[in-house]
C-alpha cells in the first residue's frame, strides 16, 4: 500500500528477561550447521585434550589424590548398571523435588503479583529462606524425616523454589504499562489479564529461572543424599560411601555421571524452551 | 473556558468543570483545572498543546485510567468505568502495545475474547440504537484494508514500526468503540510513515465514523485529521480555545497544497503561541 512502510526496521527484543534473551521470533538454523566448522569445535577439543593430559600427569605424580582416567573409565564400563541405577535414583529425587518447588513457587508468584498483601507477607520470608544455606538444613531434615526420599525432596524443592518465585513474579509484574492500559479500557478481568497477558509475558522469565534451577536440583538431591549416607541409594550416597572406602575411581566416575546428567537436564530445558516459546511462533500457520 | 461545540442528543464526551491534581501540598501540580468539553457523537477532535498542558491527563480521564478530583467525565452519558465495562472505548497508546507472542491477527482478535459480557452492558446504555455497532467485524478484512494483508500471521517483531502501529489502530477499531482515544500514536514514526498512517486512519474513520479524541503535538496533523482542534495551555492545564476545522473530506494529499489548510495551521499556531506567552508573562 505504501512504500514508506516497507522499510525493514530491525526487530528489537523489547524486554529481555534477566538471564536469557527472548527467543520468540529468532530462528536458529545456523547454530546447528556452525558445529561443522573446525573453528567452532576445535578449541574445545584442544582444551579437553590438554586437560586430559594434565590429569594424566597429575595422576602419575599423586596417585592418592587423582585416579588415572583409565580407571575411572573402567569403573564406568564395568559397573554401568550400578551407575545408571544410582543416577536414576538421584534424577528422580531431583525432578520430583523440582516439580514440587515449581508448583509451589509458581502459585505463590501469581498470588504475590496479584495481591500486594500476600507479597508483603511472603517476600521477606522467601528472601530469608533464600539466604539461609539450605545445605546446612539437610542434616536436620534427615533427623526429622529419616533416610527415605522425603528430606531429599524437601531440600531440592526449597533450593529450586526461590529462583522460580522471584523470576516468575518479576515476569508477571513487568508487563508494559501501555499494554495493561489497552486491556484495562476493555475492562479485562484479572483472570483474563493473567491468562492472556501476564503468564505468557512471564514465560521467558520462567525459563531463565528453569535454566538455573535444573542444575541446582541435582545439587540439592546430592547434598541431601550425602547428609543421609547409608540411605537408599543415589550418586550422592555412592560418592560418600566410595570416598570413605578410598575408591577414587568410583568417586570420580560418579561425579562424571552427575555432570553428564546436569548437561542433559540443561539440554532438556533448552529443547522445551524452544518448543514452548516456538509454539507461539509456529501455531499461527 | 468553554470548549463546547453544538450538541445534538447525548454527547459522546462531556467534561464538566474537571480538575485533576497530582501530588499533595506544596508539591501539588494542577494537571487540569476547570475543564469543560463537549464532543458530539462522530466527531474527530484533536487535543494540542505544549507538554504539561494536561492533554494526556484528559485522555486518561476519558479512558477511565484516572479519576478526576473534581467535576464529572461522561462518555455517552455514563462514567468512563461503565463505558469500559461495555467496551465502548478503544485505546491506541503511544507505543503499539502488541503482545509479542501473538501474530498480528491474534493480537487484533484477542479483544473479542476479553470481557464477553460487554455487549449486553452496551445495549443498555442510552441511544444504543443510533450508535448501532453490534456486529463483530471481520478482522482479517480490516487488516487487509489497513495494508497488513501480508502480515496476518507475522509476529509484531517481524514488522516495521509503522505496521505495528497500524495493527494497534486496527485492534482499537475492531472493538467498534463509541469513542476512540489516541495518545500521540504517530509520534514515534518518521514523517513519511506518519502521513501514510494518517491517510489510513482517515480511511478507516470515514467508514466507521466513531468519535475520536486524538492527542498530538503536531499542528499539521491536528488540522489535517480533525473536525475540531482543542488548544490547551499549561500551568494549570486548561483549554484555551477550540477551533472548528471546516475543510472538506476526504482530506487527501491535495489538502497540503491548499491555502485554507495553511490558514488553519497558522491560526492554531498563533493560538498556541498566545497561550504560551500568556503563560510566560
Amino acid at each position: 500500500m505504501t512504500v514508506a512502510d516497507e522499510r525493514t526496521t530491525a526487530p528489537v527484543a523489547k524486554t529481555p528477561p534477566p538471564v536469557e534473551p527472548s527467543r520468540f521470533s529468532l530462528k536458529h538454523p545456523r547454530s546447528r550447521i556452525a558445529w561443522i566448522r573446525p573453528a567452532v569445535w576445535l578449541p574445545l577439543v584442544v582444551m579437553l585434550v590438554l586437560l586430559g593430559g594434565l590429569w594424566h600427569w597429575g595422576a602419575e605424580q599423586l596417585p592418592y589424590l587423582l585416579p588415572p582416567l583409565s580407571d575411572v573409565g573402567g569403573s564406568l564400563s564395568d559397573e554401568l548398571g550400578y551407575y545408571v541405577h544410582n543416577a536414576l535414583v538421584t534424577l528422580g529425587e531431583a525432578t520430583a523435588g523440582l516439580g514440587m518447588g515449581f508448583v509451589g513457587a509458581f502459585v505463590l508468584a501469581v498470588l504475590t503479583s496479584e495481591l500486594p498483601l500476600v507479597r508483603r507477607a511472603v517476600m521477606p520470608i522467601a528472601v530469608v529462606l533464600n539466604v539461609t544455606p539450605l545445605v546446612a538444613v539437610a542434616p536436620a531434615l534427615v533427623v526429622a524425616f529419616g533416610f527415605g526420599p522425603m528430606p531429599k525432596l524437601i531440600i531440592t524443592g526449597l533450593i529450586c523454589f526461590f529462583p522460580i518465585l522471584i523470576n516468575t513474579a518479576t515476569g508477571l509484574r513487568s508487563v508494559p504499562q501501555q499494554v495493561l492500559q489497552v486491556y484495562r479500557t476493555m475492562d479485562a478481568s484479572r483472570v483474563e489479564l493473567l491468562w492472556h497477558v501476564r503468564v505468557p509475558h512471564a514465560l521467558p522469565y520462567l525459563f531463565a529461572a528453569l535454566r538455573i534451577v535444573f542444575p541446582l536440583s541435582i545439587i540439592g538431591a546430592v547434598v541431601a543424599e550425602m547428609s543421609a549416607s547409608g540411605s537408599t541409594g543415589g550418586l550422592g550416597t555412592a560418592i560418600s560411601v566410595a570416598s570413605s572406602m578410598n575408591q577414587l575411581p568410583v568417586v570420580y566416575a560418579s561425579i562424571l555421571v552427575l555432570a553428564v546428567m546436569g548437561v542433559l537436564l540443561l539440554l532438556a530445558v533448552t529443547v522445551v524452551e524452544r518448543r514452548v516459546l516456538y509454539w507461539h511462533d509456529s501455531n499461527q500457520d | 473556558m468553554d470548549g463546547s461545540v453544538k450538541v445534538t442528543g447525548t454527547p459522546a464526551l462531556e467534561l464538566r468543570s474537571v480538575r485533576r491534581v497530582y501530588g499533595f501540598g506544596s508539591a501539588a501540580t494542577t494537571a487540569l483545572d476547570d475543564v469543560h468539553l463537549t464532543v458530539p457523537s462522530g466527531r474527530f477532535v484533536s487535543l494540542i498543546g505544549p507538554s504539561g498542558c494536561g492533554k494526556s491527563t484528559l485522555l486518561r480521564l476519558v479512558a477511565g485510567l484516572e479519576q478526576p478530583d473534581l467535576g464529572e467525565v461522561l462518555v455517552h452519558g455514563v462514567t468512563p468505568a461503565d463505558a469500559c465495562a461495555a467496551k465502548m472505548i478503544g485505546l491506541v497508546p503511544q507505543s503499539p502495545a502488541l503482545l509479542p507472542w501473538l501474530s498480528v491477527l491474534r493480537n487484533v482478535t484477542l479483544p473479542q475474547k476479553i470481557n464477553r459480557g460487554a455487549g449486553r452492558r452496551r445495549e443498555r446504555i442510552a441511544d444504543f440504537a443510533e450508535r448501532q455497532a453490534a456486529t463483530v467485524p471481520d478482522m482479517k478484512e480490516l487488516l487487509v484494508k489497513a495494508g497488513l494483508g501480508d502480515a496476518l500471521h507475522k509476529l509484531p517483531a517481524q514488522l516495521s514500526g509503522g505496521m505495528r502501529q497500524r495493527a494497534a489502530i486496527v485492534r482499537a477499531f475492531g472493538l467498534q468503540p463509541d469513542v476512540l482515544v489516541m495518545d500521540e500514536p504517530f509520534s514515534a514514526l518518521d514523517e513519511f510513515t506518519r502521513e501514510s498512517l494518517q491517510d489510513q486512519l482517515l480511511d478507516l474513520w470515514e467508514e466507521l465514523r466513531t468519535t475520536v479524541l486524538f492527542v498530538t503535538h503536531s499542528v499539521s496533523e491536528a488540522v489535517r485529521l480533525s473536525d475540531t482542534v482543542v488548544v490547551m495551555a499549561p500551568n494549570p492545564g486548561r483549554i484555551v480555545e477550540s477551533i472548528d476545522v471546516d475543510l472538506p473530506r476526504p482530506r487527501g494529499e491535495r489538502l497540503f497544497g491548499e491555502r485554507r489548510f495553511h490558514e488553519y495551521e497558522d491560526l492554531v499556531r498563533e493560538r498556541l503561541r498566545r497561550a504560551w506567552s500568556s503563560e510566560a508573562a
